[in-house]
């Protein structure tokens, strides 16, 4: 079967250490243990789920593979590679997959760069994050402004076109001036692609406990949404598209082909702890959602044990996966085809699910766009920055 | 009764799912699946009558509950009850072995209530007595026998005036005494002055450490005005800051009655318990009235009982009623056949006949509670008697809007306040539709608590999940042709025009308060009175530091956290009563609450004129604080007579994205947006704006100061 008409699905590998925990993150992540990462024995769990998971999708094309974290740089390049092999041999791996790493800045991980790229490794990602070293260091992040945009420069030599770093605005005490003329600097340095995130407390975070303890006060909505503009208007003024929320490109080549997977509810396989999968069974051709044990030290035993870590496995119901299209669809700028939706919906169109009096009154205020002819649906810049809202009023 | 176990062998017979059990509205039932035995003992033709002593004997000795008649009798329970029953002072019986009440004339009766403020000890005192008279039995752990109702017990408070007979020995004569309850709290006093309609005495119950409240003051004065003999008692002497002396000083300076010869007890303990009943036989009159005249009785409470119907306590102030009986009603002209009688003893025990001076419950075949008019007369058929006077009907002084959180409730919650107001006819029921909040009701209550009360039994006997609006009180509108009338709902108001053209004034009802406190709070007191346009009239010292404030405020100035601020600024110290005081012309404005330009109906209130500023920027501040930002500007406005008084504004929302949003993020980002939408259908949409349930609870109290 010729690889364009296989179905696609992505690979995501969750590698669970860090060098530092960053105040921030709600991932499932592990300090390194004080003996050191057992590497070999992470690789095989991760290549035994892998087979184990991947096996009942070998008709699938691979068409994109992330390696996020954790701090998956921290992985030896080698293994990276082996993971990298392993997938190619149990399905197939499109030809120019994108294959994507994320990384810190750190210089044990920069030096690292040369032999990810020999093991396969096609588009690199930088946590960047600030490029203010006071907010670094609060966040609990052991590298510096100058050393992540260091790092950014080293990857535009070695993945031209193919490097993304993160940066973040709403810091303490950050105001939309400062924050202008930091993402300037930022991107002077930016390949083709950026992604700005707003920080984000999440529940079981440090900086959820700092911020209820009122040791720590972040900027008001009105000022977060002033930074979310300047990004928005920065990142168009040098020529970079705002596709999704918190993404920027230029071309669209350059777009995460993997994230869109995510956004366009197609089908993926995640290895590794707490990794999420959402996949259509080739068996019982319904929707899978899963998960695997959060906590790295279970998962490993799991995996040896079982040759997997699932912790859970649920059907995903029709109607759930329809609101999900729309949900997921309507994060970018492109939003959601009607063609797109009926692939989920047994025929329903996308005027037929949604609440349209609710849908053409954003229209009439500037909030959506409708193409009543193709049923397209798409936010507009600034429906996008108020879409939660907006989703409540038109999902049923 | 030494025969009693001899007799008990009789009844394994019927064990077995005798006839008794094939009637639901039946008979004796027993529940010994729970610790302690349980009877209830109603009148029916199947009935043995040797089962009738039983029950009647057993209730003597037996905790009591109502259970349902679908419990079995167990053959197992027999030998139970053999070992639980002990043979008691029973009093006598007739060859229908009932207990023979026309041994007990008049000057054998004692009817009497305990007036006492809440916590001072009441309940407790009542359940002493009915183990010192064998009512209910030493051993089980008696809390509150009187208090029928589960927010009776857990607030510690009486709603519903209950009664019980006991039989007590003195200087060798059997005597009848009848304890009638009354509700301690100024919000039932309705129900208070027609419990001691029944009464010729009373017991003013005192908390010797606490001392004279409030609510013992008003009580006091109902007893007083119906000429009750009151006999002061002190309670809690036991305790270590009891301070007798003392408090029997305030009694002597309050109520200028003799408290030398005071009873001192302590229900708790018993202590002083056994002065109890003398003191009342000695002390208080027999009922008058003749055996020889016609059957004439005052019908004082009636209750709603799912197996009998309507059940009717009534004190007999001639003659003499017994079952079969045909009597009259002398409000309506109705007839009916008396299927039972009895007293309360403390369930209803059938008795075959009750006579002058007794004071005890009738069944005849009454289908609705609405048939039961409290205060009515009833005579035998044929012999018509000078109707009694009767009661004034309970008014509602507070009145709220009741609505269905969930529309799809109405039905429901319709029922279940017809069933609740079965019970409670003091509160009075109209329909009303509001925009903002859909199809709902205006009730009146008797009071706040009364309000609160409702509102409690609502939530827990019937699972309701409501939202209330501000209480308002009955305000009056004088018309220039002469015409009153009273408004239930801010809706009613009159407009701007038709107050101009039409309204000869505006009327809103006072109260006299009664405070007392220790002398410390007496500045706080005041300035708490005066800031609520109260009209001091006098103060008093009831003891070296104690003081009595006697205190004229409008109605509405109470309703809503009077009670709250009292309390805080007297550290809890100073208590509070009110009764009717009248009403005075007001300058009374309507508040209306527009948001974006929308009145929402259920958010407007009358108030007098001099509160609209404070209470009007007060309002605007707080539903600013519960109003979510939505995608435009929300513009609250609280006007009074078309004049914007406060103006806030809720910024539109600029931002409202999750940041990150991939693979791992769906399922939870999925359960939150479907929680979100659960919310938002939980809002009350008033044009575009949403309101949340806390607008509505944010304006139930005044101000937050």
């Amino acid at each position: 079967m010729a690889t364009a008409s296989r179905t696609p699905l992505s690979l995501y590998v969750h590698w669970p250490y860090c060098s530092f925990l960053c105040k921030f993150c709600a991932f499932s992540k592990a300090r390194i243990p004080a003996q050191g990462v057992e590497h070999d024995r992470i690789t095989s769990a991760l290549l035994r789920e892998l087979r184990t998971s991947l096996l009942p999708h070998k008709d699938k094309v691979i068409t994109s593979i992330y390696f996020g974290g954790g701090t998956p740089s921290l992985a030896r390049p080698q293994h990276i590679g082996q993971i990298i092999e392993e997938a190619g041999k149990i399905a197939h791996l499109a030809p120019g997959a994108e294959i994507t790493l994320e990384s810190n800045p750190t210089s044990a991980e920069i030096e690292k760069m040369r032999d990810f790229k020999l093991a396969g490794i096609t588009r690199y990602s930088i946590g960047v994050q600030t490029l203010n070293d006071k907010s670094l260091e609060k966040m609990g992040r052991l590298h510096t402004g100058a050393q992540g945009l260091a790092a950014v420069d080293r990857a535009r030599s070695l993945f031209p076109g193919h490097v993304n770093f993160d940066m973040i605005f709403g810091f303490e005490g950050q105001t939309a001036a400062q924050w202008q003329r930091e993402l300037e600097v930022a991107l002077d340095h930016a390949d083709r692609h950026i992604s700005i995130y707003q920080l984000t407390v999440e529940p079981g975070t440090p900086l959820y406990r700092d911020r209820n303890a009122k040791r720590l006060v972040l900027p008001g909505g009105d000022s977060q949404a002033s930074m979310y503009e300047v990004a928005a208007e920065l990142c168009r003024g040098r020529g970079f598209r705002h596709y999704e929320v918190s993404n920027y490109a230029v071309g669209l080549e350059a777009e995460s082909a993997h994230n869109k997977s995510y956004w366009r509810c197609q089908q993926w396989v995640g290895v590794g702890p707490s990794a999420h999968s959402r996949f259509v069974d080739p068996c019982s051709g319904r929707r899978i959602s899963s998960v695997r044990i959060p906590d790295t030290r279970r998962w490993l035993q799991r995996c040896e044990e079982a040759g997997h870590g699932t912790a859970k496995s649920t059907v995903i119901e029709d109607a759930d996966t329809k609101q999900e299209v729309v949900v997921f669809g309507l994060r970018m700028l492109d939003g959601l085809a009607n063609a797109r939706f009926r692939e989920f919906s047994r025929g329903q169109s996308l005027s037929e699910f949604l609440r349209m009096d609710q849908v053409k009154e954003y229209v009439g205020q500037g909030y959506l766009t409708w193409d009543e002819s193709t049923e397209h649906l798409a936010p507009t810049e600034r429906g996008l920055e108020v879409i939660d809202s907006i989703l409540l009023d038109i999902v049923p | 009764m030494p025969c009693l176990s001899g007799n008990l062998t009789e009844h394994t017979a019927l064990t077995p799912g005798s006839v008794i059990l094939a009637d639901a509205a039946c008979g004796l039932v027993c529940d010994l699946h729970s610790t302690s035995c349980a009877w209830h003992a109603v009148t029916t033709p199947f009935m043995s009558p040797t089962m009738k002593l039983l029950a009647e004997c057993g209730l003597s000795s037996l905790a009591m509950a109502d259970i349902g008649a679908e419990s079995v009798l167990r053959e197992n329970t027999w030998p139970m009850l053999k070992t639980v029953m002990r043979p008691s002072e029973s009093p006598e019986i007739t060859k229908r072995k009932e207990v023979d009440l026309t041994l007990y004339p008049p000057e054998r009766i004692r009817n009497f209530s305990i007036i006492a403020h809440i916590d001072h000890g009441k309940s407790t005192l009542a359940d002493r007595l009915l183990e010192w008279t064998g009512v209910i039995s030493k051993e089980s752990k008696n809390k509150q026998v009187l208090d029928k109702l589960k927010v009776e017990r857990e607030r510690g408070i009486t709603v519903k005036a209950q009664s019980a007979s006991m039989f007590f020995e003195y200087k060798g004569e059997r005597y009848l005494l009848n304890l009638i309850d009354t509700p301690g709290h100024v919000d039932f006093s309705y129900e208070v002055s027609r419990s001691l309609a029944a009464c010729q005495g009373t017991i003013l119950l005192v908390d010797a450490a606490q001392g004279i409240q409030a609510q013992t003051v008003a009580n006091f004065y109902l007893a007083f005005g119906e000429g009750l003999e009151v006999i002061p008692m002190l309670n809690k002497v036991d305790l270590p800051t009891a301070e007798p002396e003392r408090t029997a000083l305030q009694i002597e300076s309050a109520f200028e009655m003799d408290a030398g010869d005071i009873i001192k007890l302590s229900a708790k303990t018993g202590l002083g318990i056994d002065q109890v009943l003398p003191a009342i036989i000695e002390r208080m009159p027999p009922p008058a009235g003749s055996i020889d005249k016609p059957f004439k009785a005052l019908l004082f409470d009636t209750w709603y009982d799912t197996y009998v119907g309507v059940v009717c306590l009534m004190a007999v102030k001639d003659g003499l009623i017994k079952r079969g009986d045909k009597i009259v009603s002398s409000h309506s002209g109705t007839k009916y056949e008396v299927s039972e009688v009895g007293i309360m003893h403390p369930e209803q025990t059938p008795t075959g006949t009750l006579q002058v001076g007794q004071v005890g419950y009738i069944v005849c075949n009454m289908k609705s509670i609405s048939e039961a008019h409290v205060g009515d007369t009833f005579y035998r058929e044929k012999h018509p008697v000078e109707p009694l006077p009767g009661f004034v009907p309970a008014k509602s002084m507070v009145f709220a809007g009741v609505f269905p959180i969930d529309a799809g409730e109405f039905d429901r919650l319709n029922e279940s306040i017809q069933k609740l107001t079965l019970n409670d006819s003091s509160v009075s029921v109209h329909k009303e539709t509001s925009a903002a909040l859909g199809q709902g009701w205006r009730l009146g209550f008797l009071g706040t608590l009364h309000m609160d009360v409702f509102r409690q039994r609502l939530e827990e006997e019937y699972d309701a999940n409501v939202l209330i609006t501000s209480p308002t009180v009955p305000y009056q509108i004088k018309y220039k042709d002469g015409t009153m009338n009273f408004i239930r709902t801010p809706a009613d108001f009159p407009d701007a025009n038709t107050m101009q053209d039409f309204v000869e004034s505006t009327l809103e009802p006072y109260v006299m308060a009664t405070l007392i406190f220790p002398e410390k709070y007496l500045g706080n007191m005041l300035e708490l009175c005066s800031s609520h346009r109260g009209d001091i009239l006098n103060h008093t010292f009831i003891d070296e530091t104690r003081v009595m404030l006697k205190c004229r405020l409008p109605m509405a100035e109470i309703v809503t956290d009077f009670y709250d601020k009292l309390k805080s600024k007297s550290q809890g110290f100073a208590s509070f009563d009110y009764e009717d005081a009248g009403y005075d012309s007001s300058d009374l404005v309507k508040m209306e609450v527009l948001l974006n330009g929308e009145a929402v109906d259920a958010l407007a209130a009358v108030m007098h004129k001099s509160s609209v500023v404070t209470v009007g920027r007060d309002l605007a501040k707080r539903l600013k604080e519960v109003i979510r930002r939505q995608l435009f500007d929300i513009i609250i406005q609280t006007a009074a007579n078309g004049k914007v008084v406060a103006r806030e504004t809720v910024k539109q929302m600029r931002k409202n994205v999750t940041a990150k949003c991939y693979g791992g993020d769906i399922t939870r980002k999925m359960k939150l947006l479907n929680r979100q939408k659960e919310g938002k259908k939980r809002m009350k949409k008033i044009g575009k704006v949403e309101l949340p349930q806390e607008a509505f609870l944010s304006i139930m109290t005044k101000s937050s100061d």
